[in-house]
């Protein structure tokens, strides 16, 4: 599990150098409302993912079977 | 005879012919006749039309517009690929299979009219199913026998709305069909059972990786993507599939998450993808539509990579299951990092093909204006990487080191998964080469500050996610039930209604003192309800529902 805490540490600080892309990033040629605030891109991708392996967990409760199940 | 030879099909059930009289020569035939079709599509471009009127029908074998071009030239460059992967296969009956299971694919591209395409389709399901067929194991032949029922009911289905079609316009050339008649719904849902589209998504995780390391990566490209074809001619611009592909977007995901198969994975992943491509054909403008071709494209490429970088696992150690295998970087590096650059491609990393394609299906949402679906779309991105562009390179050659002992494969094994991951990346720096190929003229720059930095923010902080919810996501020993439940636990829904029907003779046994009944019941159940009595029965009566609709007209 050691490189588990080093990926989380070097994407952290990747992510921190995450904030100056928004140099390259147009506000002015947006559409929609949400897409005009800092840091939009990256709550909404951790929360959908966050959001959708807790559904996955939760169906799983109900759905997995072992592997023998059809056997 | 020039008719024929200017039909790219042709070599191909030629080639396949000659594997299966001279199986020695497999690979070179192979080989040989996939390059020769391809010489052939490219020298005979113009649209030359091949046709023959067959019992009063105009059948159009050979009708060739850009979106065709494009979905045949990719069916071969995997084809090509393919054919090198599975050099060392030494089934030389599944190499013939999968050449006309090749064929077939291409022959519904190319046709022009619903008769050819409709022959060439079930074709395709029966080729598909004897690939299924050749890994000659049990799993694999129950799972082909349910693969070609299913596919055998869906046909049916394309049948009947195509007799309602003909019936009622007296014209079957393929065309934009609007969904305001009972045979359009038909047609609609025969075609997106191919797809994969719910409930019956779950074929594709059943059958695909069922079939050998080599096979599954032919399996993989052809039979959704010849229905994303069809339904890109027939039924662009219906917002019903703009759910649909929603839909599939997220079961894919989900269920992928949930899963220990290694290239059950990456079937599940089909589904989402694929599932993106529907949602670009309900949307139906220009720009979507050219999206989905040139997603249909790059999904073709980097998951046959994807698979062949399984495939090479399977092939070298053995084992299928993520909880099997582990740390496999230090002992097949090429492998993993070709595996690497196709996970990149699937989640649609900047400089990748996945990129310059999926984006431009997010953007049609976006300018069409379709807040939610883009929403979804974001979702779906962010979730490809969680469950594809992760999951699958992080827990098949990082995560615990099983101290397996592996190498990288043959040669002939790593010469078309390098070449492959060339194509995504040249694809991904250089757009414009597959932006050519595409329908319509494109006027859409994927590489600027906005796309880019969006999907680097979406794609790190979901792998931040992945990372931190890595505890919940350990593989386990398991299966996920699915729509397969009703028909596969001992086919329950047949029980069910079977023991409806039992009690019911057993309240007339309790009438008649009848005494044998319960052995008839056990015959009807071991020979009427099985699985290849139930396929025979559906092919009966597909013949019999063609020959009364050739002999009425």
């Amino acid at each position: 599990m050691k490189t588990r805490k080093n990926i989380i540490y070097s994407l952290f600080i990747i992510i921190s150098f995450t904030p100056y892309l928004y140099l390259f990033y147009d506000f002015k040629k947006v559409k929609f409302s949400v897409d005009n605030l800092v840091g939009f891109y990256p709550i909404y991708g951790f929360f959908a993912c966050v959001g959708l392996i807790i559904f996955a967990k939760l169906l799983g409760l109900l759905l997995k079977k072992d592997e023998d199940f059809y056997d | 005879m020039i008719d024929f030879l200017s039909y790219p099909v042709s070599y191909l059930v030629l080639g396949a012919v000659a594997i299966f009289l001279k199986p020695k020569f497999a690979n070179t035939i192979g080989m040989l006749s996939i390059i020769s079709s391809m010489l052939c599509l490219l020298i005979v471009s113009d649209s030359q039309i091949l046709n023959y009127k067959i019992m009063s029908f105009n059948n159009v074998f050979y009708q060739i517009s850009d979106l065709s071009f494009l979905f045949c030239i990719v069916f071969l460059i995997i084809g090509l690929f393919g054919k090198i992967f599975s050099f060392y296969r030494e089934n030389s009956n599944e190499k013939g299979y999968v050449l006309l299971y090749i064929a077939s694919a291409l022959g519904v591209v190319l046709s022009g009219d619903f008769l050819t395409l409709y022959v060439f389709w079930e074709i395709m399901a029966i080729t598909s199913t004897f690939v299924i067929w050749s890994t000659r194991n049990q799993l694999s032949l129950n799972s082909g026998n349910r693969y070609i029922i299913l596919h055998l009911i869906g046909g049916l289905i394309l049948l009947i709305g195509l007799i309602g079609l003909y019936g009622q316009t007296y014209d079957l050339t393929i065309r934009e069909i609007s969904l305001n008649t009972w045979y359009s719904w038909f047609i609609l849902i025969g075609l997106l059972l191919n797809a994969g589209a719910p409930p019956f998504s779950q074929w594709i995780p059943d059958a695909y990786p069922e079939g050998s390391y080599s096979s599954s990566v032919f399996l993989s490209a052809y039979t959704t993507k010849t229905s994303v074809y069809v339904l890109i001619v027939t039924f662009a611009g219906n917002t019903i599939l703009i759910y649909i592909g929603i839909y599939m977007i997220l079961y894919g995901i989900v269920y992928a998450l949930l899963e220990n198969d290694i290239r059950r994975i990456l079937s599940y992943s089909i589904v989402n993808q694929v599932g993106f491509m529907i949602v670009g054909i309900g949307i139906g403008t220009e720009l979507a539509i050219n999206g989905t071709s040139a997603h249909a494209f790059s999904h073709i490429i980097y998951k046959g990579l994807l698979l062949m970088s399984a495939g090479s696992v399977l092939y070298v150690t053995g084992k299928r299951k993520c909880t099997d295998v582990g740390g496999l970087y230090k002992t097949m590096p090429i492998t993993a990092a070709c595996g690497i650059i196709g996970a990149f491609a699937i989640s649609a990393f900047p400089f990748t093909s996945g990129f310059i394609s999926k984006s431009m299906i997010v953007e049609s949402s976006y300018i069409e204006g379709l807040e939610i679906i883009w929403y979804f779309l974001l979702i779906g991105s962010a979730g490809v990487f969680l469950h594809a562009g992760i999951k699958f390179p992080w827990f098949v050659f990082f995560h615990r080191d099983k101290k397996l002992k592996a190498t990288d494969p043959p040669i002939f094994m790593i010469i078309p998964m390098v070449s492959l991951s060339f194509i995504c990346i040249i694809v991904g720096i250089f757009p414009n080469l597959l932006y050519a190929l595409l329908p319509y003229s494109v006027d859409y720059v994927p590489y600027t500050g906005n796309h880019i930095v969006s999907q680097l923010h979406l794609l790190l902080f979901s792998g931040l996610a992945f990372f931190m919810a890595l505890k919940y996501l350990e593989r386990t020993l398991t299966i996920t039930l699915d729509i397969d439940y009703l028909y596969r636990r001992n086919y329950a829904l047949l029980r069910l209604m079977l023991s409806r029907i039992v009690s019911y003779f057993l309240s007339l046994r309790e009438i008649f003192r009848y005494t044998k009944i319960d052995k008839k019941l056990y015959l009807i159940e071991h020979t009427l309800l099985n699985q290849s009595s139930i396929s025979i029965m559906l092919s009966i009566i597909t013949v019999v529902i063609i020959l009364v609709f050739l002999l009425n007209v």
